[in-house]
């Protein structure tokens, strides 16, 4: 297994009598992550513990195998975008990117010039000279994604990057972070919106009340929730006779029907598809149409978990 | 927007990781800082502060003309013969040392690290590859660059609406001028180093500076004893060569008590104001370095 | 009775208070937000300090002859405000600079004005808290001192020569309290910045007490006093305690002067104090 991007061993992080996080241990893999939970949960302290602006009460935080916190080296490495909406409003988003790239130690010619870069990546360059002030909150939301990308670090931590975005622009910062991950680069993504992060990973973190629920590749956590069966949709033309064939499966928990389709809740998901396959092979009990499971989603996974 | 085969990132200067060199640092930072912190509308309140010393001159300038001054005035109960370079000592010390500098410092000095968290920009500044301590001392020099820029200039005004009232010349008295320029300077230093202490430090620096100011410093200065040196005024006040009038019905009780007045050499100003300006920046530095600054939801 | 209860949205059917009682809610809001300030009770124990000092003077002249000089005058209870002055600009400066600023900066002002409540009965409520504080750092100890008087020295002797003093101090404890609480409350609406609001009022207090300062000195007369905030306040209390006037300027135009500031703070509040920017 590669080394971890960002290694948390048992951290937990309270705010006086109020608990944060509670003992955490995970490791985020290269690639594109997302950090899944509900309002919170405690995926803004986990991201300020990644990030550095807090310390953890009890256990270590590293990023790229060095500890974070009082670590300013380490920044040349890590981009951060954060939620809040706040700038210096009076600069130009030109200005603002170029006088934070800066203090990565870049000259002013370059800095202007990086800047410039970044803004054209996140569609910001016709708007470069205008004040920050007069920009709409997608338009905010870009320029805080400039100035995390503008000094092309290896890790990037993006909290909440959709909020506020129109459906176009969300969708071209949804490729635009794909696009990020292929190069090679780690992000980090939060976010409570579950349909933007299965439109970017399949990977995620599950965190609820400052605890991971669960970590790793969505499909394999839903095969995992034994206590939840799995729903399986066929669409055939005969959906009464597939459910006769199917009610003999010991795994299969409940038949429903609906117009033209047989909904089954199987707790041995894999045997079930392998029977399926082979009906649907043999079209011996009529053709299969379609084949759908409404919960092998994130959405589910999150409900059974959340809940 | 750049199409998904060309949204890779801006191929910027690869950095080497190593630790960011801290003037470097904090010189970049004072630079993002000083148009923050002039162009902003704080800058109306520190307009405020040093244009009223020069409103009073044009009004006094005015009164002299209109020959109701008299040339005689009281200072602390004595009477002393008034002219312009007595009327310009006297606005060096009541108007500037005894409020604008320090009122100044308490503001600025206080908030150098507050602004930020209150305008929940501090993030960006945290999460980039310089130290907190740089951060600190960076808009630390802001501040110097923009109050300096904002006082010296009115002082400036001052001096020469004022000194060549009533009999007063600019010539012989231009050397004390520049002490006074120095002195202010050295106040605006000293105090900001202070109330950035302060700022780092406590979570209601404003009040506390300003008790400090308006508390501390005026019954300490007439305090026998040692007390007055746990002030900055003390140390200020061996640097000026003017008259130091005290002020309040608290000072008066209090200067009865008080013996023989000794003001410090300017020697022992200078490493006084420098052991407070050094441990001050210092201790603050150390703070925020540890400090953990949490945003408000 | 059906046996499955309405879980739904159901309408408050209880006891409305009248209008016009919505300032109270704000006022005791804020109020009880200041005392959860463990920082505030420090200076509020510091303000009555001179209470506890002059209490123990009180005490040792009623009962030991020989004290006779600590025995409290006309003149103690007027250097008792003055001494408290500074206490006054403190829990000013602490609970009201940030009472309408806050609110701006957090949009509640809109919120507030979408209520049924009128913008006199938010700026009611606001001030409510204010003169709340600085009633109890001004009224509530010099009253006590009156009242520990009687009860030390077991006679109405004192209070009946000076019948005057009781309304002496409420007249001018309000007088310093409206002024003070006014003005925070206009410039605490023209920022949303809290710390700004401090600064400009220590700023406008200091100042201009710097200002008449300085033209004492140098004119060597007391007839600009109506020039400083603080020495208008010193004018009107030296009248109202039935005291020789310290200032050269006439007490009238220090009235007049206060009554201005309240006016204009009045004004500023009836601008900024809106559900919504109006753009002319």
């Amino acid at each position: 297994m590669s080394v971890p991007v960002v290694a948390a061993e048992g951290v937990s992080k309270w705010y006086g009598q109020v608990i944060g996080l509670n003992d955490i241990t995970v490791d985020v893999q290269p690639g594109v992550t997302g950090l899944l939970g509900p309002n919170g949960a405690g995926k803004s302290t986990f991201l300020k513990l990644i990030t550095g602006q807090l310390k953890p009460s009890q256990g270590t935080v590293r990023v790229l195998g060095e500890p974070i916190w009082g670590n300013p080296a380490l920044y040349h490495r890590l981009g951060f975008c954060p939620d809040q909406d706040s700038f210096y409003e009076r600069m130009t988003g030109q200005q603002w990117v170029t006088a934070l790239v800066r203090l990565n130690g870049l000259s002013e010619t370059d800095a202007v010039e990086a800047a410039r870069r970044a803004l054209d990546t996140v569609g910001l360059l016709d708007a470069a000279d205008k004040k920050i002030g007069a920009y709409s909150k997608g338009m905010r939301q870009r320029v805080k994604l400039a100035q995390a990308v503008v000094h092309d670090p290896d890790v990037l931590v993006l909290d909440e990057p959709l909020a506020g975005m129109d459906p176009i622009a969300r969708r071209k910062v949804i490729r635009l972070i794909k696009g990020w991950g292929r190069e090679g680069k780690s992000v980090l993504v939060s976010s409570h919106i579950l349909h933007e992060i299965e439109s970017m990973t399949s990977t995620i973190l599950l965190i609820n009340n400052g605890r991971i629920l669960a970590e790793g590749n969505i499909h394999q956590i839903r095969d995992l929730i034994d206590e939840h069966p799995h729903t399986v949709r066929i669409q055939a033309d005969d959906p009464r006779r597939l459910a006769h064939a199917f009610i003999e499966h010991d795994g299969v928990r409940s038949l429903t029907f609906e117009k033209g389709a047989v909904v089954v809740e199987t707790g041995k998901p894999d045997a079930f598809y392998g029977r399926l396959t082979q009906i649907a092979a043999s079209g011996e009990l009529g053709e299969v149409h379609e084949v759908s499971s409404p919960d092998d989603n994130l959405q589910a996974v999150f409900e059974y978990l959340v809940k | 927007m750049s199409t998904p085969t060309s949204s890779s990132v801006p191929a910027a200067t690869s950095e080497p990781v190593v630790a960011p060199a801290f003037l470097s640092s904090a010189w970049r930072i004072y630079d993002l800082s000083l148009g923050q912190m002039l162009w902003s509308r704080r800058t109306v309140f520190m307009v405020l502060v040093v244009g009223g010393p020069v409103v009073v001159a044009l009004i006094l300038r005015l009164l002299v003309t209109m020959d109701l001054v008299s040339g005689r005035g009281m200072v602390d109960d004595r009477p002393i013969i008034v002219d312009g370079p007595i009327i310009f000592g006297l606005m060096i010390w009541g108007f500037y040392l005894r409020l604008s500098v320090p009122l100044l410092g308490v503001f600025y000095g206080t908030a150098l690290m507050a602004d930020e968290v209150e305008d929940k920009t501090i993030t960006y500044l945290f999460t980039r590859p310089v130290s907190r301590g740089a951060v600190l001392f960076g808009k630390y020099l802001a501040y110097l660059a923009s109050t300096g820029l904002v006082v010296l200039p009115s002082v400036m005004l001052v001096f020469f609406l004022v000194v060549p009232l009533l009999g007063g010349d600019i010539g012989s008295n231009f050397p004390s001028l520049v002490t006074d320029l120095a002195l202010l300077a050295v106040g605006l230093a000293v105090y900001g180093a202070l109330f950035a202490l302060i700022g780092a430090w406590f979570k209601r620096p404003l009040l506390i500076g300003l008790v400090f100011i308006f508390g501390w410093e005026p019954i300490m200065v007439v305090v026998p004893g040692y007390m007055k040196r746990v002030t900055v005024s003390y140390y200020l006040q061996g640097l000026v060569p003017h008259a130091t009038p005290q002020e309040g019905l608290v000072s008066t009780i209090l200067s009865i008590l008080q013996a023989n007045e000794v003001l410090p050499s300017a020697a022992v100003s200078v490493i006084g104001l420098g052991f407070i300006l050094v441990i001050g920046l210092g201790l603050a530095t150390w703070l925020v370095e540890r400090r953990e600054y949490v945003l408000e939801q | 009775m059906t046996p499955i209860h309405d879980q739904s949205y159901r309408r408050y059917a209880g006891v409305r208070q009248e209008p016009g009682a919505a300032w109270l809610v704000i006022a005791a809001t804020g109020i009880r937000t200041v005392l959860t300030k463990k920082f505030f009770w420090l200076v509020l124990l510091a303000a009555w300090g001179q209470f506890f000092v002059r209490a123990v003077m009180f005490y040792l002249s009623a009962n030991f002859s020989n004290l006779d000089l600590l025995a409290p005058s006309v003149e103690t209870f007027r250097q008792f405000f003055e001494i408290q002055e500074i206490f006054v600009l403190f829990v000013t400066v602490y609970v009201g600079s940030g009472l309408i600023a806050n609110d701006r900066r957090s949009n509640a002002l809109q919120i507030y004005l979408s209520k049924p409540l009128t913008r006199a009965e938010y700026v009611a409520g606001k001030l409510g808290t204010l003169l709340f504080f600085l009633l109890l750092v001004t009224l509530a100890p010099a009253l006590m001192l009156l009242f520990l008087e009687m009860m030390f020295s077991a006679s109405l002797a004192f209070v009946g020569a000076n019948l005057f003093l009781l309304p002496a101090i409420t007249l001018y404890a309000l007088v310093e309290v409206l002024l003070s609480g006014f003005t925070m409350l206009a410039l605490s609406s023209l920022s949303t910045s809290a710390r700004y609001t401090a600064m400009l009022y220590a700023g406008v207090v200091l100042f201009t007490a710097a200002v008449f300062g300085i033209v004492n000195g140098i004119t060597n007369s007391s007839s600009l006093a109506w020039l400083s905030f603080r020495a208008n306040l010193d004018q009107i209390g030296d009248v109202i305690f039935r005291l020789q006037p310290r200032f050269e300027s006439p007490w009238l135009l220090s009235v007049v002067v206060v009554a201005l500031l309240i006016g204009l703070s009045v004004f500023v509040l009836e601008r900024r104090v809106r559900g919504v920017e109006v753009v002319t």
